[in-house]
C-alpha cells in the first residue's frame, strides 16, 4: 500500500480523474512524419553547432595574440611605472614618507 | 544502416545510433514517440507546444544517448527525459507569467492540454482549467499519479525524487486542486 490515501470527500474528484484518464488524447495527427521532422532537427543542430566549433578553433590564434599583446603591454607599463617612481624618489624623496604619513 | 524491422532490438538500435545511423535513432523514435506523445500532451497547452517538447526529449535522447545505461528499458529512459521536459515547460510558463485564472481559461475557450480532445464535459473543463493553476511540482506529480496511472514508485523513479516526497507533494496537489474546484462551483 504505497498510495496516497484519499480525502473522504474526493469521490467527486476521483470521478472526474477516471473521465479524464477515459478521454485520452489523440495524438495520431502530431505524431505523423515526427520522424522527418527530428531528424531535419537534428541536422540543424549538428550543422550550427559544427559552425560555432568551426569558428571558436579559427579565433584561437586570434586570442593568443591578444593574450601576448597584453602581456608586453602590461609589462611596459609596470616599467615605466616603476621608472617614474624611481625619478621621483631621486628628485624628491621626501614625498614618499609625506605620503606615508598621510596614510 | 539498420532496418527497420521490429525484430532488431531497442539496445541494437542504440549502438547503431552511436555509430552514426540516423535511420537507427528514427527507426528508435517511431517505436517510442507514442508514449512520449501521451504524456506529453497531458501537459501540452497545444499541437505546438507538444511538437516542441517531443522534439526537445528526441533531441535530448539523440546527443545523451552515451549516457544511457543498459540496466533499464530505453522506454524508461526516454519517459525520464519526458518528465522533465515537461516539468521544465511547466516550470517556464510560470516564470513567463503564462498561467492565467481558471475563469479567463474559462471565458476564452480554453482547450484543456492536448489536441484532439473530444468535446470534455464542463467539470472535466474546469479540472483542466485547474489542474493549470496548480505549481509545476503539484501538476506533474497528480498528472502522472491520476491521470497516467503512476504508482508512487514509478513516479519517484522519473522525478527522482523519494516516494515519502512523491506522497506529501500528491497530497498537497490534491488539496489544492479540491479547494480550487471548490472556488469555482
Amino acid at each position: 500500500m504505497n498510495e496516497p490515501t484519499p480525502h473522504p470527500d474526493d469521490a467527486g474528484l476521483d470521478a472526474l480523474f477516471a473521465q479524464a484518464r477515459a478521454l485520452r488524447p489523440d495524438t495520431a495527427a502530431a505524431e505523423y512524419a515526427f520522424e522527418t521532422r527530428l531528424l531535419a532537427r537534428l541536422r540543424d543542430t549538428r550543422s550550427t553547432d559544427s559552425v560555432w566549433a568551426m569558428v571558436s578553433w579559427r579565433l584561437i590564434p586570434f586570442f593568443a595574440v591578444c593574450v601576448v599583446a597584453l602581456t608586453i603591454w602590461q609589462s611596459q607599463v609596470v616599467t615605466e611605472t616603476e621608472a617614474a617612481e624611481q625619478l621621483v624618489y631621486v628628485e624628491n624623496p621626501n614625498a614618499f614618507e609625506a605620503w606615508g604619513t598621510l596614510n | 544502416m539498420v532496418s527497420a524491422e521490429t525484430s532488431t532490438s531497442d539496445e541494437q538500435l542504440v549502438e547503431a545510433t552511436l555509430a552514426g545511423d540516423d535511420h537507427a535513432f528514427a527507426e528508435l523514435t517511431r517505436r517510442h514517440k507514442s508514449r512520449v506523445f501521451g504524456v506529453a500532451a497531458r501537459f501540452a497547452r497545444d499541437a505546438s507546444e507538444l511538437e516542441d517538447i517531443c522534439q526537445d526529449v528526441f533531441v535530448q535522447a539523440y546527443f545523451k544517448l552515451r549516457q544511457f545505461r543498459r540496466d533499464s528499458p530505453f522506454e524508461h529512459w526516454v519517459l525520464r527525459i519526458t518528465t522533465y521536459k515537461c516539468y521544465d515547460y511547466l516550470r517556464k510558463r510560470r516564470r513567463d507569467g503564462t498561467a492565467v485564472s481558471v475563469d479567463a481559461m474559462l471565458e476564452s475557450g480554453y482547450e484543456p492540454s492536448a489536441p484532439e480532445l473530444p468535446a470534455p464535459h464542463p467539470d472535466l473543463e474546469r479540472l483542466h482549467a485547474a489542474l493549470a493553476q496548480l505549481s509545476p511540482k503539484e501538476r506533474l506529480v497528480i498528472t502522472l499519479l491520476e491521470l497516467e496511472e503512476r504508482s508512487v514508485q514509478e513516479i519517484a523513479g522519473l522525478t527522482g525524487w523519494s516516494a515519502t516526497n512523491v506522497k506529501v507533494r500528491a497530497f498537497r496537489a490534491r488539496a489544492a486542486l479540491r479547494k480550487l474546484m471548490e472556488n469555482k462551483k
